[in-house]
């Protein structure tokens, strides 16, 4: 049960706190509340980071800083403001509700860690770093989550926000699968992003949600494809490779088979809504 | 933990425990009635509130959490414009969701009186109802932001 609250305004304070207490932070709280309630966490200790004297949203040297605290809400209405990574629009707009997106984080996102987290898929594919305090250490995401759940962070050390890239003329797709339309925790996503040069691929990035401890991402094939022509059979050929790459499990949502097979008929699909432009 | 917000237009000063949620404490100790408690996990939207103009989920958040901040429910709506739409749409059968729903209509209206089909959609998905199958309540939603420009209008 919670007996302690605290509201910490500098990064000093919040990082002893941490160490004193071992309590568990949170801002939007639509992770932690939700674990609280059904017993996976129990903790007398909550420290409110809502109060911190942080910095705001903002763009420099082309990337994206999202701090700590900026809920989905917001940065919707910066990105579109600043016309900027569109696809985060796309993605960010399935999150939750609207009573999520007005609480919920990106930095909750990606402490919460889970390989369904949508904005941990965006950071993925924006090659994002995770920027720690006190330590000031920048960490690429994919090396800061380790495992289902599991962050590379020291006792001290808090998340204070997330630098992502800002692209431009990039094509994307993002879709992801669920029971419902509303707040699907997705059985099995996919994003995509592909810059091209005369039809043949510049830069592409594909990420999968939900089918691997983490997200699935190679950067070893996107390197192996820049120069080659877009066309079916390079999705297929790719379709294949993510469909072996890929380890899903079975829980109450979906089979794991059934997992795989998203990601074959995902990837294709992908293909077909950007350069066969059938409307679904 | 003592704390201060405005509830409906009235500062309110009260200590409360820090593991007292939100929806408990407007609920059961202030007697807000219209927030209801459906799922407890952000996943039905009846205990939608308005918190500074936002609408969010009174059961995944702390009372702490309300301090310094504008809350407001169904009860300190300034008119029943929206109420009075979903009647005459017939929106409501049993009721439970309600409340949720009128919350999450007054966070869209306050954005936009000429909400397009899809922001209206978005604006109520994360409000569940078991009874009306939600078209007469996207009805309800039209017919309120027509009712709102019309009453602009007269002003
Ligand atoms: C109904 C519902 C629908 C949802 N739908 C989606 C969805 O569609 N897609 C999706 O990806 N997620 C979804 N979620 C999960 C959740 O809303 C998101 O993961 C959200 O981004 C969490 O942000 P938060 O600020 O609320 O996190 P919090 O609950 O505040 O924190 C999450 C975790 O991160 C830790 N933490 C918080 N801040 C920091 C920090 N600064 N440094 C280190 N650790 C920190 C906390 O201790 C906690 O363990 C849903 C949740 C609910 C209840
Ligand atoms: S009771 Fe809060 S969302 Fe269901
Ligand atoms: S009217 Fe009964 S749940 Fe909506």
């Amino acid at each position: 049960m919670i007996k302690n609250y605290f509201r910490p305004s500098t990064i000093d304070e919040l990082s002893e706190l941490k160490i004193k207490t071992n309590g568990y932070l949170f801002s939007g709280g639509t992770d932690l509340f939700v674990k609280i309630r059904a017993g996976a966490i129990n903790t007398d200790t909550v420290i409110d980071t809502k109060y911190l004297e942080n910095e705001e949203l903002k763009i420099e040297n082309k990337k994206l800083f999202i701090p700590l605290n900026t809920t989905y809400t917001e940065l919707r209405k910066f990105i579109k403001a600043n016309q900027i990574n569109p696809i985060i629009e796309n993605i960010v707009k399935t999150i939750g509700s609207p009573m999520i997106r007005n609480r919920g984080t990106p930095v909750g996102n990606i402490a919460n860690a889970s390989p369904a987290g949508d904005f941990v898929l965006a950071s993925y594919l924006l090659n994002a770093s995770v920027i720690l305090k006190p330590s000031s250490k920048k960490i690429p995401v994919e090396e800061f989550i380790k495992g289902p759940g599991k962050i590379e962070l020291e006792k001290e050390e808090f998340i204070y926000g997330i630098e992502l890239e800002i692209l431009d003329d990039y094509k994307f797709y993002f879709e992801k699968v669920g029971r419902r339309n509303a707040m699907i925790i997705s059985i099995a996503s996919i994003g995509l992003l592909i810059k091209e040069d005369n039809e043949k691929i510049k830069d592409i990035r594909i990420a999968f949600g939900s089918v691997a401890p983490t997200i699935l991402r190679n950067k070893e094939i996107e390197k192996s494809l820049i120069g080659e022509k877009i066309d079916k059979n390079l999705f297929k050929y790719l379709a294949n490779e993510f469909f072996n790459l890929s380890s899903p499990i079975t829980d109450v949502r979906a089979s794991k088979e059934y997992r795989k097979q998203l990601v074959y008929n995902l990837t294709l699909k992908a293909y077909i809504n950007l350069y066969e432009k059938v409307v679904i | 933990m003592k704390i201060k917000f405005t509830l409906n237009g009235t500062l309110i000063e009260k200590d409360v425990p820090v593991n007292k949620r939100a929806i408990d404490f407007l609920r059961d100790d202030l007697g807000i009635l219209s927030i209801k408690e459906g799922c407890g996990e952000g996943e039905c939207g009846a205990c939608t509130i308005l918190v500074n103009g936002k609408n969010v989920h009174s059961c995944l958040m702390l009372a702490v959490e309300l301090d310094g901040k504008e809350v407001i429910t169904v009860e300190g709506l300034k008119d029943n414009v929206i109420q009075e739409a979903y009647v005459e749409a017939g929106a409501i059968q049993c009721g439970f969701c309600t409340p949720g729903f009128i919350i999450s209509t007054k966070a869209l209206l306050n954005e936009t009186l000429n909400p397009t089909p899809e922001e209206i959609k978005e604006a109520l998905e994360g409000n569940l109802c078991r009874c009306t199958g939600y078209v007469k309540i996207e009805k309800a939603v039209k017919l309120a932001a027509k009712m709102y420009k019309g009453s602009d209008s007269n002003d």
